[in-house]
């Protein structure tokens, strides 16, 4: 056979893959002109392009600066960029609240969920609004420190400004990719090749994980190029590329909302056959060990091919830990109702980000977790922002097993609400980070909760009196191991002198930016004395950490892992050098704004301690 | 805009144009802090705040407080301290709302009179009040003002008033005369005569300051406090002036 043949085969399934593809995103008439078009191998200008900064920043799941700051939050992501193209640790940046892998390696690290996709490995969001509604051309994202965070770009069919709730919330991924690596810490401009959609959007969200990075990812702003017409399809997208093959899967799956995963879910009539085969002879749990690997759409699919696998899939023992956050964008009140007869058993339940702009009923949910939370051990909620007092009322009582509950980032919950919480008294981990929870509530929390070990109160602003409520943690909260008190604006030395009395067993104590604690009360010192167990503490931006707190960190403390001393005039070279020979676990020391602890010193402490990571971060 | 330890901007946000002056406090340096970058710091922050239109137009006062508050929300330990005046005209209501702590401050000036002016605030002589961040040994030792004790003021102002800020080596320097007569010279409001009108009135004060034998009005009420002085060798003096006129 002469290698023409092939090549013809060849050469006809290309153009029949690009007809196909191009047919998914075109009418007739425009099938037309792009071929008259394309027999001009001229494209025509039929667009003008509009290039539009972020108008507004709407949700994110995280930041490092404060509430009501411009310093460190994603509030500076919209508008133009303030510090593009220099590169370095700036106020006017958009920084999320964690990075590398730091926050997974101390005693607060929760364990993940299995069966989640290989494609989903997002830690933080942001969602921004345009001005316009376009169909997107190209996105640019500009980093301004330690780039290489974003592993997903999504555009939305819904414009948050239009009077009327939109029909139908569509998102669609313009752009995914695994994480990797960026050395160093320069700004880049970051254009990744986005797809064609077929809607106009004017909100984009980003997701990010910054596992791999070295330090803060900064980003300065986000630039969407885009056209108001739909566009035809120019000569370059007609070339084929392998990505486009995946992608149709991908259209597949998250394409047109809800609807298909709700498919996958409903109950499907199946033929009968006789026999299942060698399926018979298999034992029950052996199938049920072998679908515990496979993630839920693809549970979901299988369930549709017969009836013995159908029963194997809709088994309540596949659905004991069930992540939805990786389908936050298709889970809603369906997809709740369909789940909740196999989820009778569930122990471990991830919504976390799901159910935004009515996705989620408040009604909806109740319905699911008075069916469902009868053996629920594991919830989150992170970024629920559907979530009101009734859900807390049901949350609490309908999980009398409740032992872990993430609330982190839910500001819509009113204060009192939180209240309901005291009646959960088996809760280990309570995360109420960015909530509103007010004082009284918190107390009456920390009254009844006695079995709490890991609390998580960063940027709680609506708490008043910080050493009431450490008091209150040292008088019931014996058995408490890590504690993030991140933010916490008026904590004072008689707070941590009664929170180091009484809770002996802190592993991790995250105190970073409390400005009213002074060294000079010997506040450091005493935690160092009454803490022996800590593995972590964040001192960030603390002006008052001096020499003695260290040299007591060193004597006392010889487990410690994790320090930070962001900003301190006060600590010098020889006091770091006897932490580091006595702290033989130390693996992060964060030294950035240090004046006293120039670059120098980093490089001759790295050489003789090669297995911490010194940090320390610049603005020039 | 940096002049030696005085910090200037101009900044505008829809209908509100807003002056900023804050002077660093020089004493900073026998400490080995450098007095710039408190006044620099706290300037730029404001202007980005009204940029970012994360003010009200009749709440100067907020403007400094938050500024200040931002400053210790940078990871960088800044320290320091510096007198601060702002003035917010607010071109829909005709109004223009000023915050002023310390010895810098405005002039509004209305067919060759000083029509208003802000009060000094000191604590004693060559003290004036100040917004500080101090190391944390020097807690309590320090002269740290709040924000709020910045004097507020409020009132109209109608087209063709010039309003001038400027820190004390103004003030210190030149008699109101003086300044009355440089300002007389300004004869349209275009951004080049303004901007030439603030540069000489800079320099006059300046070349006043280092004349051994001027009895400028510090001198005098140096004088009056029994000491004796005369110019004022500050390091530096900043103007700023707008005016108040239909085309913006």
């Amino acid at each position: 056979m002469s290698p023409v043949f092939p090549m013809l085969t060849v050469l006809s399934m290309f153009y029949y893959m690009c007809l196909r593809r191009r047919a998914r995103t075109a009418t007739r008439g425009e099938m037309n002109s792009r071929r008259a078009i394309e027999s001009n191998t001229r494209a025509l200008p039929i667009n003008v392009e509009i290039v539009q900064y972020a108008k507004e920043v709407l949700d994110f799941s995280s930041h490092y600066g404060s509430e009501n700051s411009m310093s460190y939050t994603m509030w500076n992501l919209a508008g133009i960029p303030n510090v593009y193209p220099s590169s370095g640790d700036f106020t006017q940046t958009a920084v999320f609240r964690t990075y590398g892998t730091w926050w997974d390696r101390c005693p607060s690290a929760r364990l993940p969920f299995k069966r989640t996709p290989s494609t989903f490995c997002s830690q933080d969001y942001v969602e921004l609004a345009f001005e316009e509604p376009v169909y997107p051309t190209a996105v640019h994202i500009l980093e301004t420190y330690h780039p290489g965070a974003i592993v997903r770009i999504l555009a939305c069919s819904a414009n948050p400004y239009s009077q009327n709730p939109p029909a139908e919330v569509r998102w669609e991924i313009l752009w995914s990719e695994a994480p990797t690596k960026v050395n160093g810490p320069q700004a880049r401009q970051f254009t990744p090749c986005i797809k064609q959609i077929n809607f106009p959007t004017n909100l984009i969200r980003l997701e990010v994980n910054s596992s791999l990075l070295d330090y803060y990812t900064e980003l300065d702003a986000v630039v969407l190029h885009g056209v108001k017409e739909r566009p035809v399809l120019s000569l370059k997208t007609s070339m084929i590329d392998m990505n486009d093959i995946d992608e149709e899967e991908d259209e597949e799956k998250f394409a047109c909302g809800m609807d298909t995963l709700n498919k996958q879910f409903s109950i499907v009539t199946l033929r009968e056959w006789p026999t299942n085969g060698y399926f018979d002879k298999l034992p029950y749990e052996l199938i049920q060990l072998i679908l515990s690997h496979l993630t839920v759409p693809d549970l979901c699919r299988l369930a549709q091919t017969c009836k013995l696998l159908y029963q194997h899939c809709c088994d309540p023992l596949q659905y004991i830990h069930l992540s939805l956050q990786p389908y936050w964008a298709r889970i809603n009140d369906t997809s709740l109702e369909y789940l909740q007869s196999r989820c009778t058993l569930i122990q471990w339940l991830n919504l976390s980000w799901t159910g935004n702009r009515g996705a989620i009923s408040v009604s909806g949910f109740s319905r699911f977790l008075k069916v469902c939370g009868s053996e629920l051990v594991r919830l989150e909620l992170s970024c629920g922002h559907f979530l009101n007092e009734t859900c807390l009322e049901v949350i609490t009582e309908m999980c009398p097993n409740l032992q872990e509950l993430n609330l982190s980032s839910c500001d819509k919950i009113p204060p009192q609400a939180f209240n309901h919480i005291a009646k959960v008294g088996s809760l280990k981990r309570l995360i109420l980070y960015r909530t509103k929870v007010e004082q009284t509530a918190l107390l009456s929390i920390l009254n009844f909760c006695s079995e709490l070990q890991h609390l998580s109160l960063g940027s709680c602003v609506m708490i008043e009196d910080y050493d009431l409520i450490a008091s209150m943690m040292g008088a019931k909260c014996k058995k408490l191991r890590s504690l993030d008190l991140w933010r916490c604006k008026n904590i004072t030395e008689s707070g941590i002198a009664e929170l180091a009395s009484g809770c002996q067993l802190l592993e991790e104590l995250d105190l970073g930016w409390c400005p009213t604690l002074q060294s000079s009360t010997g506040c450091f010192t005493n935690l160092a004395r009454k803490l022996p167990n800590l593995q972590k503490l964040f001192l960030t931006a603390n002006r008052s950490v001096c020499d003695t707190d260290i040299e007591e960190l060193a004597a006392n403390c010889t487990h410690l892992r994790q320090l930070d001393i962001l900003g301190t005039r006060m600590v010098s070279p020889a006091s770091l050098r006897k932490l580091l020979e006595s702290c033989k676990d130390l693996s992060l020391l964060d030294v950035s704004f240090c004046s006293q602890i120039d670059n120098r010193v980093v490089l001759e402490l790295n050489a003789n301690f090669p297995n911490v990571f010194i940090k320390k971060s610049f603005t020039q | 805009m940096c002049y030696g330890d005085d910090a200037c901007f101009v900044a505008r946000h829809r209908t509100a144009d807003v002056l900023g002056v804050a002077d660093g406090v020089g004493g900073w340096r026998d400490y080995g802090v450098d007095p710039s970058q408190f006044s620099g710091t706290l300037m730029r922050t404001c202007e980005r705040l009204v940029k970012e239109g994360r003010f009200v137009p009749s709440n100067p006062v907020g403007i400094l407080t938050a500024g200040y508050c931002e400053l210790l929300q940078n990871k960088v330990p800044l320290l320091g301290s510096s007198t601060a005046c702002i003035v917010v005209l607010d071109r829909s209501s005709h109004r223009l709302h000023t915050a002023n702590l310390g010895d810098s401050g405005f002039l509004v000036v209305r067919g060759g009179e000083v029509v208003h002016r802000s009060d000094e605030q000191q604590h004693y002589f060559n003290t004036p009040f100040q917004l500080s961040i101090a190391p944390p040994e020097a807690e309590g030792v320090v002269l740290s003002d709040s924000p709020e004790a910045a004097d507020s003021t409020s009132f109209d102002v109608q087209l063709g008033d010039i309003i001038l800020t400027a820190t004390d080596g103004l003030f210190d320097n030149m008699p109101d005369y003086m300044i009355l007569q440089e300002l007389k010279k300004l004869k349209n409001s275009n951004y080049e005569s303004i901007q030439q009108t603030a540069r000489s009135i800079a320099e006059q004060a300046h070349e006043l300051a280092y004349d051994p034998t001027y009895m400028s009005p510090f001198a005098q009420f140096a004088c009056d406090n029994g000491l004796n002085v005369r110019g004022k060798s500050c390091s530096s003096s900043t103007a700023a002036v707008l005016e108040r006129s239909l085309a913006k």
